[in-house]
């Protein structure tokens, strides 16, 4: 428990040793579907995208143009009908009530009075869904949270949520971690995200939001982030000798499978092993004694 | 040849006043608690992992299972979130209905609720009278959708079916006698002396410790913060609907009793509007059959009768399901005020604790 | 009548014995069924309804009766009454388990002791002033003997019966030590706590009886606080008070809700009888519905005007001459204790259970001292008037 843990690449994952009941390896739930994406949600990214979007879109009407030359010039040769002209593509406009909330630039006084007192330690601040979010540096999260709790004209009292999410297919980066404040008194919701490479230890926000303390429990148990002075770094939902962290994209949704141990038939055989192994821990040789 | 000793002892997993798998290591001096350690996990299914590999059609049913007092309350909160990702907008009448049916499981919540932490400090009669309610409610939902616990009862986008034949009838109908039920329980407990000593001044815990904590729902209310998010950050139809936020000053135990009483009337409060005022229409909102989501992260959170229930989702590109799913569950927030709540006291504040924090373990382990 | 033999004593005794143990064997399992309905009916449900007979039997033609009379016979109040008798075998053929770490000895006898001293109470109870009846002339050996209406007249009968009472609480207790558990370890504490307490404002409460009647002869006493003889109308104050301290100490003698601490089930899961199971187990629950005869007909007969009509010594008001009214009686007897027991189950329906602390305060800053200035009235009115 007490080890850190060691950075590891992201690829194929280290089955634990122990003997099995059933073999999962063949079962189709087994199979782990990496994924291909960074699904990581940003103004940047967005804009990027959508100017890539664009180009291949213009790429893709000039070859469309070009085409239709030289089919034109071809059939004019030959002596042929002219194809027709090329149609621009416009996007399919379907029936439904989908309006889909796409990112857009930070206008919120709460998102711009942040940048304005972090500077630079804001690497990102945009909207979207009518949510704020805000991109900060790793290393300076807690100076973050205590100038959002702190500061008079944000008030985010409350720490509602912390979550985290793995990206095995980032390059930079392994793990985003989201922190949802809540002002009570002004009725407002802010997004503190940071993004944390595998084996880094982000310091714990239990100082600024004692709240944090089973949430950072949490992703510890489920992605394996531990956090820098935390009061009680240990599994909260899973058991004390769990393998693996299950929220991890490489870990299988099955499990790494079932022990082999079977209290109906051998128990006191059960008992015994467990007794060894114990007795063993202390030193004691119960073989012989 | 006399030495004192302090006596650690475990209040659960297995304990009939845990409210299923919470097991709490406390060490005692005589009867006092010196120390007090929730212990959790004992429940947990993998709910958020589940959900990362269902469709957002099929992640719903797994959130009846979360807090399964109040399953109506946490697929609403699921529906909405998954709306705020995709962008939909459920159509009047199909909020209203939400609305409506969402009140009646904060009513059931807190009947059953008022049931075991009665039982939990003696009062056995209590837990059948407010049963008696709490079964009405469960017809009406079985009327509703065919479920009585595990409801599943919206969809994304609205609405299965409309209400059916006679729900508008038997809703009045429960209408009509809840207010007095309510009455009956006051007489009971409201001035009872023993009930008022057992509760008057135990597990107090005061508005900072609160907001510090993120102790969240008629907790926070009974410590005198008027946090409700039904006001605070509206949805379904809420916005509509003209009720008040109960809260009281003194911050403990029976303060906690006294607002999830009057929070019940005011659920009832509107419900009657929902009912009065339903308007005409279609309950489900046009969208594709397949639903493929864009690179986006949503954090939609609403006023469960336990407090906040949050739902973080983040979508990438033309998934059909959740890249990342979690819950922020509010018996899970709550309970890390346990400890604070009762050091110092008797071990048999300790069961007051746990009931008035009113913990459901199937949302804490998930 | 020439005094009778030793072998005639020893035969009539047991037969008496016999005779109480039986009454009282009955009484218990009828009482938890009672219970059960009662409390049912409390709470707007039906109780005890699913362990009826088939076809044949007492509860069958009861329910053929419902159904003849137009009424369904699941709300029939017999439906569920052989429940005690499915109690009563659930028990003995239950396994009887002994946790490994336990004291054996101790574990078995604690169940012993409680139920020894519940039941030996009842040596010293008078159900009856004088005799009940004489048995039939042509029976061997016992022919024409009278039946008494107790089956010891002790001269210091209430100390008898207070002396015995409090042994009960060894049984809790040393079940619980001998459990070697948390949880009966706690539940014997507060029961070793919460009986001291409560056993002093129990005996105060019952001494203005005694010093108002002037002896403690079990059923002089009885007789003379009920029909009030050369006791001043005055007595009524002391008495009416005393009814109520010593009612609210027997419910906490008997570890009954709202004083239901030791095996208070929503904290200490079972209390002192956590690891019993099987007949151990049944020992102490008999125990505890034996005491809770005990304390109603203790209640009875010093302060509910035992085996007359009227209680708190207002029984002056009828003359003696009056036939059934003015006589005393075996059914007022049981009738009171009957009610009593009721009032019982009706607690336990309707108030939640105290905290520790409240349990000691209530005891000690209230009970204690309205005794002492009850006892104080008592003698003012014995002397003075």
């Amino acid at each position: 428990m007490s080890d850190p843990i060691e950075p590891q690449a992201p690829g194929e994952p280290e089955v634990p040793a122990g003997p099995y009941v059933y073999d999962y390896a063949a079962s189709p739930q087994r199979q782990i579907a990496a994924p291909k994406t960074v699904p990581l949600p940003g103004l940047r990214a967005y804009l990027a995208e959508v100017a890539a979007q664009q180009a291949a879109d213009e790429a893709k009407w000039k070859k469309m143009q070009a085409d239709y030359e030289t089919a034109k010039a071809k059939a004019e040769a030959e002596g042929k009908e002219p194809p027709k002209p090329p149609v621009k593509p416009v996007p399919r406009k379907d029936d439904t009530d989908m309006k889909t909330p796409w990112p857009q630039e930070a206008r919120d006084p709460d998102l711009l009075r942040l940048q304005s007192l972090l500077g630079d330690r804001v690497e990102e601040a945009f909207e979207q869904a009518g949510e704020l979010t805000c991109q900060v540096k790793k290393e300076s999260l807690l100076e973050v949270l205590r100038t959002c709790r702190d500061d008079a004209e944000l008030k985010y009292e409350m720490l509602a949520d912390h979550a985290g999410t793995h990206y095995p297919a980032a390059k930079d980066f392994a793990f985003s971690l989201v922190y949802h404040l809540t002002s009570v008194s002004r009725r407002k919701r802010l997004r503190i995200r940071i993004l944390v490479p595998e084996g880094f230890e982000p310091e714990s926000a239990c100082s600024v939001y004692p709240s944090a303390n089973w949430m950072e429990r949490e992703t510890f148990d489920m992605l394996g982030v531990r956090f820098k002075d935390h009061p009680d770094m240990t599994r909260i939902l899973c058991p004390e000798d769990w393998e693996g962290h299950p929220l991890r994209k490489e870990y299988p949704v099955v499990g790494w499978g079932q022990r082999d141990i079977d209290f109906r038939d051998d128990r006191a055989g059960v008992l015994m092993r467990i007794a060894m192994q114990k007795a063993g821990q202390m030193g004691i040789n119960l073989k012989q004694p | 040849m006399f030495k004192s000793e302090e006596l650690e002892i475990n209040l659960g997993p297995q304990h009939p006043s845990t409210h299923g798998v919470l097991r709490v290591k406390l060490r005692l001096d005589g009867e006092v608690v010196v120390a007090c350690t929730p212990v959790i996990g004992y429940l947990h299914r993998g709910v958020e992992k589940i959900c990362e590999n269902k469709t957002f059609f099929q992640g719903q049913v797994w959130t009846d299972r979360m807090d399964y007092v109040a399953a109506i309350s946490n697929n609403l909160g699921w529906v909405e979130g998954v709306e705020k990702l995709f962008g939909i907008e459920a159509p009047r009448r199909a909020r209203y209905i939400r609305t409506m049916l969402t009140e009646m499981n904060r009513i059931a919540s807190h009947l059953l609720w008022l049931a075991t932490h009665a039982l939990d400090i003696g009062a056995m009669t209590v837990f059948l009278y407010a049963f008696r309610e709490r079964e009405l409610l469960l017809d009406l939902f079985e009327a509703f959708c065919g479920a009585r616990l595990t409801t599943t009862a919206f969809r994304i986008g609205g609405l299965r079916e409309d209400l059916p034949p006679g729900f508008i009838k038997q809703a009045r109908a429960f209408q009509e006698v809840f207010p007095d039920r309510l009455e009956e329980y006051e007489t009971l407990l409201s001035e009872n002396r023993i009930w008022k000593k057992r509760t008057v001044g135990v597990a107090r815990i005061n508005a900072e410790d609160c907001i510090a904590l993120g102790v969240t729902g008629p907790v926070l209310r009974a410590a005198g913060v008027p946090y409700d998010i039904r006001k605070a950050f509206p949805s379904a139809a809420y916005a509509e609907m003209d009720f008040e936020i109960p809260t009281r000053p003194e911050a403990d135990t029976y303060a906690r009793y006294l607002v999830r009483l009057a929070e019940m009337r005011q659920s009832h409060r509107i419900i009657q509007q929902c009912l009065d005022g339903l308007p005409e229409g279609p309950v489900m909102a046009k969208i594709p059959k397949i639903l493929k989501s864009e690179v986006n992260e949503v954090y939609h959170a609403i006023e469960a009768p336990k407090g906040e229930l949050g739902y973080y989702f983040v979508g990438e590109k033309g998934g059909l399901n959740p890249y990342r799913m979690h819950v922020r569950a509010p018996s899970f927030v709550n309970l890390q005020a346990l400890p604070k709540m009762i050091e110092g006291r008797l071990l048999a504040d300790v069961i007051a604790a746990i009931g008035t924090l009113d913990v459901v373990l199937g949302e804490i382990d998930r | 009548m020439p005094p009778m033999t030793l072998l005639q004593t020893i035969v009539m005794g047991l037969i008496q014995i016999v005779a109480v143990l039986i009454v009282v064997f009955i009484m218990v399992p009828l009482l938890t069924f009672a219970e059960r309905k009662v409390i049912g009916y409390a709470q707007v449900r039906l109780g005890a309804t699913r362990t009826a007979s088939g076809r044949k039997g007492f509860t069958a033609s009861m329910n053929r009766g419902m159904w003849a009379m137009g009424k369904v016979p699941v709300l029939s109040f017999f439906r569920g009454l052989p429940v005690f008798i499915a109690d009563a075998v659930k028990l003995i053929t239950k396994e009887d388990i002994i946790p490994a770490k336990a004291d054996r000895a101790v574990f078995t006898l604690a169940p012993i002791l409680s139920v020894v001293a519940a039941f030996g109470v009842f040596a010293a109870i008078a159900y009856y002033p004088g005799v009940m009846f004489y048995m039939p002339k042509n029976w061997p050996l016992i022919g024409g003997l009278p039946f008494n209406g107790a089956i010891a007249d002790v001269n210091v009968g209430l100390l008898f019966i207070l002396g015995l009472a409090s042994v009960g609480v060894y049984g809790i207790v040393l079940g619980a030590w001998a459990s070697n558990s948390k949880y009966p370890l706690l539940g014997g504490l507060r029961s070793a706590a919460q009986i001291v307490s409560y056993e002093v404002p129990l005996t105060l409460s019952l001494l203005p009886a005694v010093i108002l009647a002037g002896t403690l002869n079990f059923k002089n006493m009885s007789v003379i606080l009920a029909t009030g003889q050369g006791m001043s109308p005055l007595a009524v104050i002391p008495l009416f008070i005393g009814f109520f301290v010593y009612l609210t100490c027997g419910f906490a003698e008997t570890n009954r809700v709202p004083f239901d601490l030791p095996e208070a089930e929503t904290e200490l899961v079972a209390g002192f009888h956590t690891e019993y199971s099987g007949m151990k187990f049944g020992f102490f629950y008999l125990a505890e519905y034996a005491n809770m005869i005990v304390v109603s007909c203790l209640a009875t007969a010093f302060f509910f005007g035992g085996y007359y009509l009227l209680p708190f010594g207002l029984q002056r008001i009828i003359p003696a001459s009056v036939p059934f009214l003015g006589q005393p009686s075996f059914l007022f007897f049981m009738a009171k204790v009957s009610l009593i027991l009721f009032a019982f189950i009706w607690v336990r329906a309707t108030l939640p259970r105290y905290r520790y602390d409240q349990l000691m305060e209530v005891g000690w800053k209230y009970l204690i001292p309205l005794t002492l200035v009850n006892l104080f009235i008592a003698a003012v009115i014995r002397y003075a008037f």
